[in-house]
């Protein structure tokens, strides 16, 4: 059967949300933010990490290369590039980090220090109303932030807030929550041991789980 | 003066005088029934006077009235009284109270018998003078030289504001309607001294009098009520058949001086421009700080929210009126028996807009436990700092997208969550880690960060902790959830030995069993195991 409702063809093309079941059209994917790592690159879809979207990555601990799989993307992100787009934003709001963010080795890997944002809540609430209102601001290019817990309805408000103000939720959660639903676009599970990484895509929206050993 | 010389002489000063023409320099002035007091008058204050290159020109707004209009405006028939000598005495009726047979000096009871819905109001002296120092400041538009001569007149210097308001009747018209707009009834005389202008507003004349010569003509008429001399006084003159100024002005100086004091006389000779009569600027306050005072206790927060509001408002006006903005508002709400209750708002860059820190109030306002009802609030502005208005689009069309800016999320979160809780991060040029990074507060003013350029070409991790934690060691080997394993270092520390915090370390980057990896060290001194980060 042909789709010879254009409402229907616009709404599938205009809203990303949308299941397209095993239909794996790449080419209608948003662009992606490149990663910075090939082999990571070519299994999600439109190229990169989705924009506009919450990225949750699951570690059992911290320290097993889950910020360095992220650090390309967000210099890229925080460097100002006059004349190429303005109204871009570039700061990375970091909310409730576990540790502190180590300035030295934040610019070694090309950050822009001058953008970075730490935001410290009290508790489990104020993390996910600043994460919300940076997300929303509009000003924020990404938000990381460690949440205690994540419900349902948490990331599904994250979601639409990532989307409203064009920028980009990542969430690091415990491998615990593995098991728990959310609206994420894309989930990622980051184990590692004394050689190697093992890096596991749980889901991505318009892409497909895969298993990748030594990206970082 | 000289593009006002064409304007035309206006008004009552024009009426020709016997002595109009004879106060030029070195025309005497002798045997002349007029001058009695002046004859023993030191010629120096004269010459001071002509010798002055700028005359001046003074505006005086009498505002008979205050009392009144400084209670806000009201519905029906009000008075205020006053307390003397323990029974409340009228003191201003306004005139549907007057039309009912009410009078000042009347009791209180008098005047509530004649009209049963008459509005009593005690006199709020503060009040009043609270609302002529605003009234003043506003004024400031017309002339750079306000001054506040008592409790209900102000003084508008304005030889210099001629030309730029188009000369002097398009000038006081302006002040007229100023004052008009602000619910102001007022007397408004221009004459070449202050005193004289006062003392013309008092007696109603609406007079504007340009030449100095034309001063004293105009200022004999006047009756002794204008001056504001105490009764006793008045009455003592009345008696001996003086009743108006000329009347005085008639007497022998030594005597009128001896009988009624000497500042009297001088009072008369400043009036007529024979001596000097400075007078003190008005200068209003460069930081902002109102109150309101509920009329009653106030709980519903909807209600503190709205005050707090118009609080602002006044606020930004006052700001905008100087092109000035600032980074804080301190809000206080007073209570009628606990401690006040203050609440600091910051800005990450100098604002005036209502809205802006209306925004940050709310957040703050809710989180905000008042013990008591509310019985007043006040606000005081922090230190301001130029802030010119921007410039608007030229089809007044604004962005159509409203997003906050970074400083505005920053704001808001911090707002809510507190001060300390949000900052940024920079470099220090210091070889020992913990000291190569502080955090950059975003409310701070701003500074050139010239160690920007601040760079560590080593390997660094992305975790800091806090504090050294200190590692248990096993069989000569650290632990961290397993045993860890050496793969980098060492990297020798030894440095800050200038300060009490100087180190000797050995760096080694490590890894676990589980795959984490560290960056700890060796104290030197001690051989013990620490972990200082984690490579995230």
């Amino acid at each position: 059967m042909q789709h010879d409702s254009p409402s229907l063809d616009k709404l599938l093309e205009e809203n990303p949300r949308v299941w397209r079941g095993r239909d794996r059209n790449l080419a209608r994917a948003p662009a992606g933010l490149p990663s910075g790592y090939e082999k990571l690159d070519r299994h999600l879809p439109g190229g990169g990490w989705p924009q506009q979207a919450l990225t949750e990555i699951l570690t059992e601990q911290h320290g097993i290369g889950e910020l360095q799989l992220l650090l390309p993307a967000l210099a890229s992100l925080s460097i100002e590039e006059p004349g190429s787009d303005h109204a871009r934003p570039g700061w990375i709001a970091w909310v409730a980090p576990p540790f502190q963010p180590y300035p030295p080795a934040l610019q070694k890997g090309g950050v822009n220090l001058s953008r970075m944002l730490i935001v410290r809540p009290r508790n489990d609430s104020e993390i996910l109303w600043s994460a919300e209102q940076a997300l929303s601001s509009g000003t924020c290019a990404a938000v990381l932030l460690w949440p205690e817990t994540l419900d349902d309805r948490a990331s599904r408000r994250l979601q639409l807030a990532a989307e409203k103000g064009n920028s980009w939720a990542i969430a690091f959660r415990p491998l615990a929550a593995r098991s728990e639903p959310s609206a994420a676009a894309l989930r990622i599970e980051l184990r590692a041991d004394r050689e190697s990484t093992r890096l596991t895509i749980l889901k991505s929206r318009g892409g497909s789980p895969a298993v990748l050993h030594n990206v970082v | 003066m000289a593009a006002t010389g064409k304007s035309p002489v206006t008004a009552r000063d024009t009426a020709p005088t016997p002595t109009g023409r004879s106060t030029r320099p070195g025309k005497p002035r002798v045997n002349h029934p007029q001058y009695a007091l002046a004859l023993t008058e030191p010629t120096f204050a004269r010459e001071l006077l002509l010798a002055t290159p700028v005359r001046r020109l003074w505006f005086c707004i009498y505002l008979p009235n205050l009392p009144l209009e400084a209670n806000g405006p009201g519905e029906g028939a009000r008075a205020i009284v006053e307390e003397q000598r323990g029974i409340h005495r009228v003191l201003l009726a306004d005139a549907d109270a007057r039309a009912a047979g009410v009078m000042p000096g009347q009791s209180g009871n008098a005047a509530l018998a004649l009209l049963p819905t008459l509005k009593l109001d005690e006199r709020n002296v503060l009040r009043e003078q609270q609302v002529l120092e605003s009234l003043a400041t506003s004024l400031e538009q017309f002339t750079s030289f306000v001054s506040i001569a008592s409790h209900n007149v102000l003084l508008l210097e304005i030889a210099g504001s001629l030309r730029l308001f188009g000369g002097l009747q398009r000038l006081r018209q302006q002040v007229a309607t100023e004052l008009r707009q602000q619910g102001f009834d007022a007397a408004l005389a221009i004459a070449p001294t202050p005193l004289g202008a006062t003392w013309l507003a008092r007696g109603g004349r609406r007079t504007c009098i340009r030449e100095p010569a034309n001063l004293a003509t105009a200022i004999r008429t006047l009756s002794l009520n204008c001056l504001d001399w105490p009764h006793t006084l008045c009455a003592a003159l009345t008696g001996m058949g003086i009743t108006s100024i000329g009347d005085c002005l008639r007497l022998p100086r030594e005597g009128f001086a001896r009988r009624f004091g000497a500042g009297r006389l001088i009072e008369l000779d400043r009036a007529l421009g024979r001596s000097p009569d400075p007078r003190i600027s008005w200068r209003s306050p460069k930081r902002f700080c109102a109150d309101y005072e509920m009329p009653e206790e106030q709980s519903d927060r909807e209600r503190l929210l709205a005050i707090c509001r118009e609080l602002l408002l006044s606020h930004e006006q006052f700001l905008l009126a100087r092109q000035l903005g600032t980074q804080r508002v301190l809000l206080s709400f007073f209570h009628l028996k606990a401690n006040a209750t203050q609440l600091s708002l910051g800005c990450v860059e100098a604002d005036r807009s209502t809205d802006r820190w209306f925004d940050l109030l709310c957040l703050r306002f809710e989180q905000l436990s008042l013990p008591e009802p509310v019985i007043a609030i006040r606000l005081r502005g922090g230190s301001t700092q130029a802030l010119p208005a921007e410039t608007a689009c030229l089809t007044g069309r604004t962005c159509p997208e409203r997003r906050y800016s970074m400083p505005q999320l920053a704001e808001r979160i911090a707002a809510r969550i507190g001060d300390q809780s949000v900052h940024g991060i920079e470099m220090v040029a210091d070889h020992r880690p913990q000291f190569a990074w502080c955090e950059k507060s975003l409310f701070a003013a701003k500074a050139a960060d010239v160690l920007s350029a601040v760079r560590c070409g080593l390997r660094r991790p992305l975790w800091m902790l806090p504090e050294p934690a200190l590692l248990p060691v096993r069989q000569g080997y650290p632990l961290h959830r397993g045993r860890l394993t050496l793969i980098e270092g060492p990297e020798r520390l030894e440095t800050g030995w200038w300060d009490e915090n100087g180190i000797a370390r050995d760096y080694y980057t490590a890894v676990n069993p589980r795959g984490m990896r560290l960056w700890i060290f060796r104290n030197r001194n001690k051989a013990t195991w620490y972990l200082h980060g984690i490579f995230g």
